[in-house]
C-alpha cells in the first residue's frame, strides 16, 4: 500500500518525523470537559503511553486522534493533516489502525478468528496474497494458528486481546492507536501482548499510541503522558517523568504498624503499609537525609530491614495527583468496634476443595488458611478457579468435594449462617446507582435486618470509615468511582462479619483512590481483625497483602508473602536484569538467538532473568559488542510480584506443553 | 465505491447473522407467528352473539317471532328468562349481548291491528359491535313484520301468499357482494397482513443489526477505517433485505395456501411492490439506529413508530377512507396505507399497474427519500 504523501500543514514548525501532534485539545460531552487543555506531540517509531484512570479522558483524545470523534477545541494533526473534518480524517484513516477500549468488543463474537481478521483485511481492501501471507505470520507469531476456526466468543481473554491487535495491524498502518488493550487480561497474557507489539512496531517501523490504567505499564513506553481528569499532569521519556518528582522511596519495617503510621503521615503524604513493610516516599534528594528525616517522624520507634530504592513511575504518579489535589479529606479515626467472637482458629479454611462442572474440573484439591486480621490474595488469571473457590466459600455453589469452614461454620450446611458473617464485594460494587449514599446503606442495614439503633451506628461508622463526609446525601450514580467504591465496602461491612471477600475490588479507580482503599482494608485487618480473602489482577496490590496464594489450571502452585514467593523464583531462576542499549530492538533479538529466551523489551531497556548474574553479563556483553551494538548499563533490579506471577505460568504452561508433546509422539 | 467492501461487509453481516439462532428465529418465524396469530386472532365477522329472550305473550305468534332470533347464525341462544329484571344479571355478566323482551297481548294486540313495542336491551360497550347487533335486530324484526303484512294482504285482497309479496315487497334488493364474494372478513385482513408484518420485522431486525454495533463498539472498526458510508451502509442493509423480501414471499404463500385467500392480481408486480415496502422499512430501521444507541431503544422505538400507525393508519382494521379528516392526513404519511392498497389490489381484486401505479411510486419514494436521510445522518466521526 502506498503512503497518501502528507499534506504540508500550515502550522508552525514540526519535528520531521512528528506522526501526531495536538496541542491545547478540548472535548466536552455536554458541558463537562472530557479531556480539558492537552498537547501532545507524538514521534515516528515511537510507543508513546497515555496513562491515566479511567475517565480521565484518555479515550477522548485517541478517538479524535483516529478521526471518529468531533472535539471541540484545538487541532489535532495526524500525518500533517488537520483532523478537524469527516473529510479530513477519512484521508488518514488508511494509515491508521484503531484498537477501541474493551477487551474483544469490537470484535464479531460468532465469526471465527480467521473469519475476523479476514474481514477487517478485505474492508481496508488489503489484497489477497498479502492477507494470506501476513495472516500466517500473525497467527503464528501469537500462537493463535491452531485456533482459526473457533469462535470468537469461545476464545479466552488473552486470545481474544491478540486477536484484536492483529485485525487493527491487518492492513500494516503506520499508526496504530490501542485504546486500554491489556485491561481485563491477566500478567501473562499482558505480557505476552507487549512482546509481540513491541516485535511488530520494530519490523514495520510502525508508531503506536497506547492507553493504560495500569500504572505499572509506564515503563513500557518510549515516552509517556500521565493524564487525570482531563488534564496532562506529566510528560516525557519515564526518566523525565521521574525527574519531575525527585525523592526516594524508603522501605521498612516497624512495629507496631498502626503507630508508625500515623506517626508517619503527620510528615509524609506517601504512607503505604505492604504487608508487614512501610512504604514512604520521600522529597528529599538524598537518600542518607531522607532516612535520618524518617527516623525522626517516627520519634523513637525501631525500624527494621530498611532499603532505600529509585521511586517507581506509580509513586511519582501518586505525587503528581496529590499535587493537584488541594486538599486531602482527613482520614476519620475509626472507632474501634470489635467483631463478637465466638471461635478461635482460622477465618476461613479451606480442604481439598474440589468443583466440577462436567467433565471439567475448576477447582482441584484447594487448600489454604486464613487467620483472623490477616489479608490473604488469590491471584490467577482468568478462569484459574478463583471466583468459583469464592463461590464455594460463600455457600452460593457447593463444592464437589472437600470442606470449608468460614467463620467457623460449615459452608455445606451452614448456609445462611455463613452469609451473617461474611461480606462480599463484588468487581461490579452492586450499589443501587438511583439511591443516595445513606439510602444505599440503610438498604444494605434493612437487608441483614440491623434495628433502627444498629443502623444509626453502622451508619455513623461507615461514613467515618470510608471518608464519605459530605457524600451523604449525594447520588451514588454521579460519585467519583474511588468513593464509590469505599461506599461499597461499607456496605459489605455493614453487619459487622468477620470476614470479607472482595472479588477485584479495584478495577476503574485512580492511583490515590486504590492507595485509600488499601490504606482502609488495612486498617479493617489490623485494627478490626477482619479477614480478608481479595482476588487481583494488579499485581501491584497483590504486594499489599500478608499471605499469597497462585492459583493455575484450578490448582494453587504457588504459596506465600509477597518476599518468600520472589525470594522463591530468584532461587529457581535467578535475578532480574536491565539492560540498556543503543538499538533494543536488534539487541532483543540477538539476546534471544543467544539463549536468552526469556529476555523481553520494556521501553527502551532489555530484562532477562539470570542465575549466573556475573557471567551472564559478561556473555551478553560480548553477544551485543561483537555485533556491534554498545550496552549503555546492565543492572539489577527487585523481581516484582508481576515477574513472580509470569515466571510461575509460564513455566508451568511449557511443563504442560512438554507432556502433551511427549504424550502426543 | 468499492464492490468488495460492500460485498465484505454484506458477508460478515450475513454470517452474523444466520450464525446467531436467537435472530434466525427472530428473523424468519416471527412474521410467519404474527400472521398466524392475528390471521386468526384479528376476525372482525359479528357473529353469533350470545342472547337471551323474554317471552311475557306466550302465544304461538310470540314463540314465532322469537323464533327467528334464536334459530339467526348471528345470534348465540342462551336461554329464556322469566322476567326483565334476570336480564341485568345476564347482561352485566357479560353471558349476554342482547335481551329481547315480548310484551303481554302481543299476539291479541297485532292480531287487533294494534301496534307493539318489543323492547331490545343490547350491549353498548363497544359502539361497532353494538350498530351490527342492532343491524341484525332490525333486519330480523323487519322481515317479520313483512311477512305479518303479506299474511295480511292476502286475507284482504284474497289473493295468493306470492302475489301479496310483491305488494308488500314492491322492490327487491339484488346485492352481488365484489372481490370478497363471501364477505370473509379473513379475506381483507390477511393480505393486510402481509403489510403488518413486513412493516414491523424489517425494521426491527435493521435497527437491532446496527445498534448492536454501536452498543458492542465494533461500529468505531467502520468509523476508523476507510469504508465509504455508502458501502457500509448498502452491505449493512443487503442482508435485512434479503430476509425480508425472502418473509414476503413466504407470508405470501401462506395467506394463499394456507389461509386460502385468492389472489387474482399480477405475481410480479406484488414482488416488485413488496421489495419497494422492504427497502422502505428496512429504511426506517435504519434512521430508528441512527437517532438511538442501545438496542432496547431501538426496540422501543421501532414498536412505537411502526406498530401504532400501522395498526391505526394503514386500513388494516378500519379503511383509510373512513378515517377522519386528521387522521386521514396522517395515514398518507406512513408508508403502511400505500402497501396495503397494494396488497387489497392485488390480492382480492386483481389490479394492476395501470390502477395501483400512485402507490408503487410512493413507496418508491419512501424508498429512496428515507436512504437518503440516512446517509446524511450516518456519520464516522460522531460528536460522542
Amino acid at each position: 500500500m502506498a503512503p497518501t504523501p502528507a499534506q504540508p500543514s500550515a502550522h508552525g514548525p514540526q519535528h520531521t518525523d512528528t506522526v501526531i501532534k495536538v496541542s491545547a485539545f478540548v472535548k466536552r460531552y455536554k458541558k463537562n470537559a472530557a479531556v480539558d487543555g492537552v498537547d501532545l506531540e507524538v514521534r515516528r517509531g515511537e510507543i508513546y503511553g497515555l496513562i491515566g484512570p479511567d475517565g480521565a479522558g484518555k479515550s477522548s483524545l485517541m478517538k479524535a486522534i483516529a478521526g471518529v470523534l468531533t472535539y471541540d477545541e484545538g487541532t489535532v494533526n495526524v500525518f500533517g493533516t488537520l483532523v478537524d473534518s469527516e473529510r479530513a480524517a477519512e484521508h488518514v484513516k488508511q494509515r491508521i489502525g484503531f484498537l477501541p477500549q474493551g477487551l474483544g468488543l469490537n470484535l464479531y463474537p460468532d465469526l471465527s478468528v480467521e473469519e475476523n481478521i479476514d474481514f477487517f483485511a478485505r474492508l481496508r481492501l488489503v489484497p489477497e496474497p498479502d492477507l494470506l501471507e501476513r495472516k500466517t505470520r500473525l497467527l503464528a507469531m501469537t500462537r493463535l494458528d491452531k485456533f482459526r476456526d473457533r469462535a470468537m466468543k469461545h476464545l479466552s481473554g488473552g486470545m481474544k486481546q491478540k486477536l484484536g491487535l492483529i485485525c487493527t495491524l491487518i492492513h500494516e498502518p503506520e499508526l496504530a492507536i490501542l485504546d486500554e488493550p491489556t485491561t481485563g487480561v491477566d500478567p501473562v497474557s499482558r505480557r505476552d501482548f507487549w512482546a509481540i507489539l513491541a516485535e511488530l512496531l520494530q519490523e514495520k517501523g510502525m508508531t503506536a499510541l497506547v492507553s493504560t490504567a495500569y500504572m505499572d505499564e509506564a515503563a513500557r513506553f518510549h515516552r509517556l503522558s500521565f493524564v487525570s481528569n482531563g488534564k496532562e499532569l506529566a510528560s516525557g521519556t519515564p526518566a523525565e517523568v521521574r525527574a519531575l518528582v525527585p525523592g526516594w522511596m524508603v522501605t521498612f519495617e516497624a512495629a507496631p504498624q498502626l503507630d508508625a503510621i500515623a506517626r508517619l503521615k503527620r510528615t509524609y503524604r506517601q504512607v503505604e503499609a505492604l504487608g508487614p513493610r512501610l512504604h514512604v516516599f520521600t522529597a528529599s534528594t538524598d537518600a542518607a537525609q531522607a532516612v535520618s528525616q524518617i527516623e525522626t517522624a517516627l520519634g523513637g520507634m525501631t525500624s527494621s530491614d530498611l532499603r532505600v530504592d529509585e521511586p517507581e513511575l506509580e509513586d511519582v504518579f501518586v505525587a503528581l495527583l496529590l499535587r493537584q489535589v488541594e486538599h486531602q479529606e482527613a482520614d476519620g479515626a475509626l472507632s474501634v468496634s470489635p467483631m463478637n467472637r465466638d471461635h478461635d482458629g482460622p477465618a476461613i479454611e479451606a480442604k481439598g476443595l474440589i468443583r466440577d462442572f462436567g467433565s471439567f474440573r475448576a477447582v482441584d484439591h484447594v487448600t489454604f488458611r486464613v487467620q483472623p486480621g490477616e489479608i490473604f490474595g488469590l491471584l490467577g488469571a482468568n478462569g484459574a478457579g478463583k471466583t468459583t473457590v469464592i463461590k464455594m466459600l460463600t455457600g452460593i455453589m457447593p463444592p464437589t468435594g472437600g470442606e470449608g469452614r468460614v467463620a467457623g461454620a460449615d459452608m455445606k450446611t451452614a448456609g445462611n449462617a455463613i452469609k451473617e458473617r461474611i461480606g462480599y464485594m463484588s468487581q461490579a460494587f452492586s450499589l443501587y446507582l438511583d439511591l443516595t449514599v445513606v439510602e444505599n446503606i440503610w438498604l444494605f442495614a434493612g437487608i441483614y435486618g440491623l434495628d433502627s439503633r444498629a443502623t444509626e451506628e453502622r451508619l455513623q461508622w461507615i461514613v467515618a470509615m470510608a471518608g464519605l463526609h459530605g457524600y451523604e446525601s449525594h447520588l451514588t450514580g454521579r460519585l467519583p468511582m474511588g468513593v464509590r467504591q469505599r461506599l461499597a465496602l461499607g456496605c459489605a461491612l455493614v453487619h459487622r462479619p468477620r470476614v470479607l471477600f472482595l472479588d477485584e475490588p479495584t478495577s476503574g479507580v485512580d492511583p490515590i483512590g486504590r492507595r485509600r482503599f488499601w490504606d482502609i482494608l488495612s486498617r479493617l485487618a489490623r485494627e478490626e481483625e477482619v479477614s480478608i480473602l481479595v482476588t487481583t489482577h494488579y499485581m501491584t496490590e497483590a504486594e499489599h497483602c500478608d499471605h499469597l496464594a497462585l492459583m493455575y489450571a484450578g490448582r494453587i502452585v504457588a504459596e506465600g508473602s509477597p518476599s518468600d514467593m520472589k525470594s522463591q523464583v530468584e532461587q529457581e531462576a535467578g535475578r532480574l536484569l536491565e539492560i540498556e542499549t543503543d538499538i533494543p530492538g536488534r539487541a532483543l533479538r540477538r539476546l534471544k538467538e543467544a539463549g536468552f529466551s526469556e529476555a523481553a523489551l520494556y521501553g527502551t531497556k532489555i530484562h532477562l532473568l539470570s542465575r549466573h548474574h556475573a557471567e551472564d553479563e559478561v556473555r551478553l556483553r560480548t553477544v551485543l559488542s561483537s555485533d556491534g551494538m554498545s550496552v549503555k548499563a546492565v543492572g539489577g533490579r527487585p523481581l516484582s510480584l508481576e515477574d513472580v506471577f509470569v515466571h510461575r505460568v509460564m513455566t508451568l504452561e511449557q511443563q504442560e506443553a512438554a507432556t502433551k508433546r511427549g504424550v502426543g509422539s | 465505491m468499492s464492490f468488495k467492501r460492500v460485498a465484505t461487509v454484506a458477508s460478515k453481516e450475513w454470517r452474523e447473522m444466520v450464525r446467531d439462532r436467537m435472530f434466525v428465529l427472530l428473523a424468519f418465524l416471527l412474521p410467519v407467528l404474527w400472521m398466524l396469530v392475528f390471521g386468526y386472532g384479528l376476525v372482525l365477522d359479528v357473529e353469533e352473539i350470545p342472547l337471551v329472550v323474554v317471552d311475557r305473550d306466550h302465544s304461538s305468534l310470540s314463540r314465532d317471532y322469537l323464533y327467528r332470533f334464536t334459530t339467526s347464525r348471528y345470534f348465540d341462544f342462551k336461554g329464556s328468562l322469566v322476567g326483565e329484571a334476570e336480564a341485568d344479571g345476564w347482561l352485566e355478566s357479560g353471558k349476554a349481548r342482547a335481551v329481547i323482551v315480548v310484551p303481554e297481548k302481543f299476539e291479541e294486540r297485532l292480531v287487533a291491528g294494534q301496534p307493539v313495542a318489543v323492547q331490545t336491551l343490547i350491549d353498548g360497550t363497544f359502539p361497532l359491535r353494538t350498530d351490527i347487533t342492532k343491524g341484525y335486530v332490525i333486519a330480523i324484526n323487519g322481515a317479520f313484520s313483512a311477512d305479518l303484512l303479506s299474511d295480511h294482504v292476502a286475507r284482504m285482497q284474497g289473493v295468493s301468499r306470492a302475489r301479496a309479496e310483491i305488494f308488500a315487497h314492491p322492490i327487491k334488493l339484488e346485492v352481488r357482494y365484489l372481490y370478497n364474494e363471501e364477505v370473509r372478513s379473513s379475506w381483507s385482513t390477511i393480505p393486510a397482513l402481509v403489510m403488518f408484518s413486513l412493516m414491523l420485522a424489517p425494521p426491527l431486525l435493521t435497527a437491532l443489526g446496527i445498534v448492536r454495533e454501536k452498543e458492542s463498539g465494533s461500529i468505531y472498526n467502520i468509523y476508523s477505517s476507510t469504508v465509504g458510508k455508502i458501502e457500509y451502509l448498502a452491505g449493512k442493509l443487503v442482508p435485512y433485505v434479503a430476509v425480508s423480501f425472502v418473509n414476503a414471499v413466504v407470508l405470501w404463500l401462506l395467506a394463499t395456501l394456507w389461509f386460502g385467500v385468492p389472489f387474482k392480481g399480477n405475481v410480479g408486480l406484488f414482488l416488485v411492490s413488496a421489495l419497494l415496502f422492504v427497502l422502505t422499512s428496512t429504511g426506517i430501521g435504519l434512521l430508528v439506529s441512527i437517532m438511538v444507541s442501545t438496542q432496547i431503544a431501538a426496540l422501543i422505538v421501532t414498536m412505537v413508530i411502526s406498530i401504532l400507525p400501522t395498526i391505526l393508519f394503514s386500513g388494516l382494521i378500519v379503511p383509510v377512507s373512513s378515517l377522519s379528516p386528521g387522521a386521514w392526513i396522517q395515514a398518507h404519511f406512513f408508508p403502511g396505507m400505500y402497501f396495503t392498497n397494494i396488497v387489497r389490489g392485488t390480492f382480492l381484486k386483481g389490479v394492476g399497474v395501470d390502477v395501483l401505479w400512485p402507490d408503487v411510486l410512493a413507496l418508491a419514494l419512501y424508498a429512496v427519500v428515507l436512504r437518503l436521510v440516512g446517509y446524511r445522518l450516518f456519520t464516522k466521526r460522531p460528536r460522542s
